[in-house]
C-alpha cells in the first residue's frame, strides 16, 4: 500500500511541495510537448481545424484512469488514499458552460496558459490576469451562489450514477475514447488533409492495446483483480476468485434476517455508509464503521466468526471485501444486493409485493419487519453486534449524553463510563459499571513544560487499561467541573477517539433524578488500544501562537477569569494576556440549576461566540493557565458549534508568563 | 490538399505525436494520484495568485471573507500553488528546447492584437471565475476528476465542450489569416 501525502494529511509540507513542483514540471513538459503551447492549436478543437487537444485529452484520462484501477486491484491505493473531489451537479454544469466559453474565447486554460506564458505568448499572460481577476470576483459573488454550491453530493462515480459496474464503464470509456481518436482523425483528414494517423499501423496498435486493458480489469467484474505474474499477489487474488466462485464472499438477504432475529452471536455485521445515512436507517445491530478505519476495528474479528459488510449496492463492500481479504481477513462477506436489496426482499410489505407470496414467507415478512423495524429498545443484546458496541445512532458524537439514555445502555459491554470525581466520593457511590478515573493521570511534564497532556503513546496504554476499544462509546461523568470531562474529552481526541460524550449534569443530576448506584469495582478487559497513525494537529506550541500573534485574522481567545486577563490578579510570573488575545471567561459558558451546573444551551452559546469570533471558519486558538478550562472551551466550539479551525494552546499562561522573551499586554 | 499557413507548420514543427503526449500527461497524472494522492491542478494556483493579490490591498477584508478567508493569511502555502510554479518551468524549458519560444501574440493575420488580448482577458475572468465555481478547471475537473470516474468531473467535462462550442462561432474570426 502506498501511503500518498493526502491519505497521511500532509499535502501542506514541504515535502509535498515540493514533489508537487516537479510532477508540476512533468506537467508543464507534457503539455508543451502536445503542442499547448499554441493557443490557436488549443481553440482548434471547437472548429475541427485540430483535434489534438482531444486526441491528448482523452488518451491522458485513459491511461490514467487504468492505471488507477490496476493500481487498486494490486492493493497499492485505495480510493479513501485519493482526494476525490466531491460532485455538485448545478455548480459543474453551470461551471463548465461558463468554463468552456472562457477557454474557447482565450484559447487558453490554465494550465495550458501557464505554458503559453512560458512560451513567450503575451496573450496567455492576460489570460492568466483574467484568471485571478474572476477568481476575485467568485470570492465577492460566492455568497450569493449558495443555490448552485450548497448542493453536495459527496463522491459519485458515474458508474453507480448509470447504474452499472465500475469495469463495464471503464470498458465502454475507453471503447469511446479509441472510436474518437478515429474519428478525430478522420474530420482532420476531411477538413484539412491531415490526420495523419488515421488508419497507420502505429493508431491499430495503440487502440489495441488500450481496449486489451481496459478488457483486463473487465475480466473480473467488481473486483477488477489481475493476477500479476510471478507477484505475491497471485496467491490471495487465487483466494479471492475462490471465494468468489464458492459463492461465499456474499450473504443473501434472507440468510441475513434469519440469522439476525435467531439472535447469532457469531456475526459482526458493518455498515459502511456515511454515519448521517446510518443515523436515517441502518439493519438492526448494525456497526456504522469508517472504511479506513475497518482494518483496526475489526482487527479482534480477524478469522473468528463471520463479518458481513453492507452498502446501499454491492460495488463498494465488495471493494471493501477485497481489499480486507488481502489485509489477511478470510472471513468477510458483503450483503446481496445491498441495503435497497435488504428492504426489498425482507422488509416490503406482503400487501405491495407484485410477486406471489407464499403463506410460509408471509409469515417470515412480517417477523422480520416487526424485528427490524421495530425502535431499537435502548439497552436490548438480543443481537450478536449490539452486545459488543452500543447503537449510537441517536447519538451525536463527541457530544453530550442524557441520565435517561445512560440509564438504559449502562449494562452494554461497548459503554465504558468513566467517573473523574475524586477517589473518595467514588468509593462511596458510583454509577454502577462506572470506573473510576484521576484524570491528573492523563497529564504531566512534557518536554520541561507541566500539566500538558500526555502523548498519545501514553494516552493509549493508559486507555488499554482501562480495557477501552475504538469503538467503545466512553462516557465523562464528573462533579460541577465540566472542564475535568472535556480534559478526558482532550485525550479522546488526541487519541481520535471519537466516540466520547458527556454526561448531561453529571453526577448531580444523576443522584437528583435517583437512579442506580453501586460500590462494586467493575470487571476489565485489558485490550492493547491502538496508537492512532496519525498525529493531531490541534494542539499548538508558544512558538505557533508567537506566529500567529501578528497573523490578521487569527483569533487568540484567553478563558481565564477576567481579572487575570486584565492582570489585575496573578498567581504566575507576569501578569496580564497575550497581545491581541480576547477574553472569554471559560465560566460564562456554564450556568447553574438547583441541583447541577452544565454548560448553556447551544443557542445562547451560539449567539455569545458569534459576537466575538467572525466565522465558523476563522483560525482559533483557545488557552487558559494550564490547558484545562480552555479544553472546555474547544469542546463547545469544536464539537457543539461547529467551529472548525480551533487550536489549542495547552502550556498556556504557565508557560507563556515564565518565558521573559513572549511579549505580554496589559490594559 | 489545402495550403498549409506558416502557423500551421510552426505548430506541427518538432511537436510530439499527440498520443504519446496523452501517454506522458496520463502517466504524470498517474503518478501525481499514486504519491501526492491527489490529481494535476492548475486554476486553484492562478485563484491562490488573486487571494494573494486581494490580501496585499485589504487583509482584512479577504479573512473575513467566505471564500479566501478559508484559505488562511498565505494562500501561496499550497500543493497547487507549487504546481503550477512547476508547470510555468516545465514548459519554459521544454519550449525552449523545442525552439518554440516565441514572444508574441498569437492571433489570426486579420485579427488586431488588441481584440485578441481583450478576448484573452475575458476569457480568462470567465474561465477564473468557473473554475471556482466548479472547484476545478480542464486539469482538476476534466481530467484528475475524470480519470477516478467521477461523475460531476465528467459532467463539467461534457459541458465545457458544450459551453465551447456554443461560443465559438462567435469569436471565431480572431483566428481568421
Amino acid at each position: 500500500m502506498i501511503e500518498t501525502f493526502f491519505a497521511n494529511g500532509t499535502l501542506d509540507t514541504p515535502a509535498a511541495f515540493l514533489t508537487s513542483l516537479i510532477i508540476g514540471i512533468l506537467f508543464g513538459v507534457a503539455l508543451e510537448q502536445a503542442g499547448f503551447g499554441s493557443s490557436r492549436r488549443l481553440s482548434g478543437i471547437f472548429y475541427f481545424r485540430d483535434m489534438t487537444v482531444l486526441k491528448v485529452m482523452f488518451t491522458a484520462v485513459v491511461v490514467a484512469m487504468l492505471g488507477i484501477c490496476y493500481a487498486r486491484a494490486f492493493g497499492w491505493v485505495t480510493m479513501e488514499n485519493l482526494y476525490s473531489l466531491h460532485t455538485f451537479y448545478g455548480a459543474q454544469i453551470v461551471g463548465g458552460l461558463i468554463f468552456g466559453a472562457g477557454f474557447v474565447m482565450a484559447g487558453w486554460c490554465p494550465g495550458t496558459g501557464a505554458v503559453g506564458m512560458a512560451s513567450g505568448k503575451v496573450d496567455a499572460l492576460v489570460f492568466l490576469l483574467g484568471g485571478a481577476v474572476g477568481s476575485i470576483l467568485y470570492n465577492e459573488v460566492s455568497p450569493v451562489l449558495g443555490w448552485l454550491t450548497s448542493a453536495d453530493r459527496g463522491v459519485v462515480f458515474a458508474y453507480d450514477s448509470l447504474g452499472v459496474s465500475r469495469a463495464v464503464f471503464v470498458f465502454s470509456f475507453t471503447v469511446i475514447a479509441v472510436g474518437c481518436f478515429w474519428g478525430a482523425e478522420y474530420v482532420e483528414r476531411k477538413g484539412q488533409g491531415r490526420g495523419e494517423h488515421l488508419g497507420t499501423p502505429f493508431l491499430k496498435a495503440f487502440s489495441v492495446i488500450l481496449v486489451v486493458g481496459a478488457f483486463g480489469l473487465l475480466a473480473v467484474p467488481e473486483a477488477p483483480l489481475v493476477a500479476s505474474s510471478g507477484s505475491s499477489a497471485v496467491l490471495q487474488e487465487a483466494g479471492v476468485l475462490t471465494g468468489l466462485e464458492a459463492g461465499s464472499d456474499h450473504m443473501e438477504p434472507w440468510e441475513l434476517a434469519d440469522r439476525l432475529l435467531a439472535g447469532d452471536r457469531s456475526m459482526v455485521l458493518v455498515d459502511i455508509r456515511t454515519p448521517g445515512e446510518f443515523a436515517k436507517f441502518h439493519i438492526r445491530s448494525a456497526l456504522n464503521i469508517a472504511v479506513t478505519a475497518l482494518p483496526d476495528l475489526l482487527a479482534p474479528h480477524k478469522n473468528n466468526g463471520l463479518i458481513v459488510l453492507y452498502s446501499n449496492g454491492m460495488t463498494h463492500p465488495a471493494q471493501v471485501r477485497d481489499s480486507l481479504f488481502r489485509l489477511g481477513f478470510g472471513n468477510v462477506c458483503f450483503l446481496t444486493d445491498g441495503l435497497k436489496g435488504f428492504l426489498d426482499a425482507c422488509l416490503k410489505p406482503v400487501s405491495l409485493r407484485a410477486e406471489p407470496v407464499s403463506p410460509v414467507l408471509a409469515v417470515k415478512i412480517n417477523a422480520w419487519r416487526a424485528f427490524f423495524l421495530a425502535p431499537v429498545l435502548a439497552g436490548e443484546t438480543t443481537a450478536a453486534a449490539a452486545a459488543t458496541v452500543p447503537d449510537l445512532g441517536s447519538l451525536t458524537l463527541p457530544g453530550m449524553v442524557e441520565t435517561q439514555w445512560l440509564n438504559m445502555n449502562m449494562g452494554t459491554p461497548g459503554v465504558k463510563i468513566v467517573d473523574l470525581r475524586p477517589q473518595a466520593e467514588y468509593n462511596a457511590g458510583h454509577i454502577p459499571g462506572s470506573m473510576s478515573l484521576n484524570l491528573e493521570s492523563l497529564r504531566g511534564l512534557v518536554n520541561g513544560l507541566p500539566s500538558t497532556l500526555l502523548p498519545a503513546v501514553m494516552l493509549a496504554e493508559h486507555f488499554s487499561m482501562m480495557g477501552v476499544r475504538p469503538t467503545d462509546l466512553v462516557v465523562l461523568v464528573c462533579t460541577d467541573k465540566r472542564q475535568d470531562g472535556t480534559l478526558v474529552g482532550m485525550a479522546c481526541e488526541r487519541l481520535r477517539h471519537g466516540n466520547y460524550a458527556l454526561l448531561r449534569g453529571g453526577f448531580s443530576k444523576w443522584v437528583a433524578e435517583k437512579h442506580a448506584l453501586d460500590t462494586i469495582l467493575p470487571s476489565i478487559e485489558p485490550f492493547q488500544y491502538p496508537v492512532p497513525d496519525r498525529p493531531e494537529t490541534f494542539t499548538v506550541t508558544a512558538k505557533e501562537v508567537l506566529a500567529a500573534m501578528g497573523r490578521p485574522g487569527t483569533v487568540i481567545l484567553d478563558v481565564r477569569p477576567g481579572d487575570y486577563f486584565t492582570g489585575k490578579k496573578q498567581d504566575e510570573a507576569r501578569g496580564g494576556h497575550i497581545p491581541g488575545a480576547i477574553n472569554r471567561p471559560f465560566n460564562e459558558d456554564v450556568t447553574k440549576t438547583d441541583t447541577y451546573t452544565e454548560i448553556k444551551s447551544v443557542d445562547a452559546l451560539e449567539s455569545a461566540y458569534g459576537k466575538l469570533i467572525p466565522t465558523k471558519k476563522t483560525p482559533l486558538i483557545v488557552h487558559c493557565r494550564t490547558g484545562h478550562q480552555a479544553s472546555q472551551t474547544f469542546f463547545i466550539l469544536v464539537r457543539l458549534l461547529g467551529y472548525t479551525d480551533v487550536s489549542w494552546y495547552d502550556a498556556g499562561w504557565t508557560e507563556w508568563a515564565a518565558r521573559p522573551e513572549f511579549p505580554v499586554a496589559k490594559p | 490538399m489545402t495550403e498549409k499557413t506558416t502557423h500551421e507548420i510552426k505548430a506541427e514543427k518538432g511537436g510530439m505525436n499527440p498520443y504519446y503526449a496523452g501517454v506522458l500527461l496520463g502517466a504524470t497524472l498517474l503518478f501525481s494520484y499514486l504519491i501526492l494522492g491527489a490529481g494535476l491542478g492548475a486554476s486553484s494556483g492562478i485563484a491562490r495568485v488573486g487571494a494573494q493579490a486581494a490580501l496585499l490591498f485589504s487583509p482584512a477584508r479577504t479573512l473575513a471573507s467566505d471564500y479566501f478567508g478559508s484559505w488562511g493569511p498565505h494562500p501561496l502555502r499550497y500543493y497547487l500553488a507549487f504546481m503550477l510554479a512547476g508547470v510555468f518551468f516545465g514548459g519554459l524549458i521544454s519550449a525552449l528546447l523545442a525552439g518554440r519560444w516565441d514572444f508574441s501574440v498569437e492571433r489570426g493575420g486579420k485579427c488586431p492584437p488588441g481584440k485578441r488580448l481583450l478576448l484573452a482577458l475575458v476569457g480568462g475572468v470567465l474561465a477564473g471565475f468557473a473554475s471556482r465555481l466548479a472547484n476545478g478547471c480542464t486539469s482538476g475537473q476534466a481530467l484528475s476528476g475524470s480519470a477516478l470516474l467521477l461523475t460531476g468531473s465528467l459532467l463539467f467535462l461534457i459541458f465545457l465542450f458544450a459551453g465551447g462550442y456554443a461560443v465559438a462561432w462567435f469569436v471565431r474570426r480572431q483566428w481568421d489569416d
